[in-house]
């Protein structure tokens, strides 16, 4: 009975700390995430924007059990808690505001490492696919009758 | 809260020089079922600029890098079916002309 209120009492306690980082994970819902602090510059203010992903999951289980083997007038009894989780932030900034006496744009942020990344991929992919193609051509010769 | 969620956010406005800059956001909020985790995608939108005649302005605020990276994809998607195609009627051709010597 002690056991199984001790499994109870720490799974609740579990699930209040996860019901908490749930919480602070959906504060990066926020605008005030997305959009930086203001940076100011002579008469520029440049305020820098970024899309955030985040993504969270987690699990938790609880049992217990009891074994009249041993001892029949004494049975066994056993219980146990677990859980895990995971969770992963991504950032990238996305572009720049740009607000001065001229007045407000917005400047691209490219990120080209990740364009030329692509690229390569993409091209490694055509690459292979035509060399596959003219291969597979050789591979089976017509037989001639 | 619903399981999968998109809402368009507004955050405080800021006073520069004589504009004020209302920041917008696209938000997406996916959440497993049973509160077990979920995904947030939070990203910049609009700046809505207001002048001091009360004129607004929006700004969009474009994300460069995945309109290059969607385009690159598509012309990579196209470039293989063109590729596929072209090698298809070439392999048709020799096919005919083969068959037309034999």
């Amino acid at each position: 009975m002690t056991d199984e209120m001790n499994v109870k009492q720490s799974g609740e306690t579990g699930l209040e700390a996860f019901q908490g980082t749930i919480e602070e994970f959906l504060l990066s819902a926020d605008v005030g995430v997305v959009y930086g602090e203001p940076i100011q510059h002579e008469d520029t203010i440049i305020i820098p924007t970024a899309e955030v992903l985040s993504a969270l999951g987690f699990g938790l289980g609880s049992g217990s059990g009891t074994s009249g083997e041993q001892e029949a007038d004494k049975p066994s009894q056993g219980s146990g808690f677990g859980g895990g989780g995971g969770g992963k932030v991504l950032s990238r900034p996305v572009a720049v505001v740009v607000a001065s006496p001229e007045g407000v744009r917005v400047e691209p942020v490219i990120d080209i490492t990740k364009i030329a990344l692509a690229a390569l991929t993409a091209f490694g992919f055509m690459a292979g696919m035509m060399a596959r193609m003219s291969s597979h051509k050789r591979a089976f010769p017509e037989i001639e009758e | 809260m619903p399981l999968i969620e998109t809402e368009v956010k507004t955050g405080e406005t800021r006073q520069v020089g004589s504009l004020e800059l209302t920041p917008t956001t696209n938000v997406l909020k996916i959440q497993l079922p049973g509160n077990h985790g979920g995904l947030v995608w939070n990203r910049p939108r609009a700046v809505i600029v207001r002048g001091q005649d009360g004129v607004e302005h929006t700004l969009p605020v474009t994300d460069v890098t995945r309109m290059i990276l969607w385009a690159m994809l598509g012309g990579g998607l196209i470039g293989a079916l063109v590729i596929g195609i072209a090698y298809g009627i070439r392999r048709d051709k020799s096919t005919r002309s083969d068959n037309n010597d034999g």
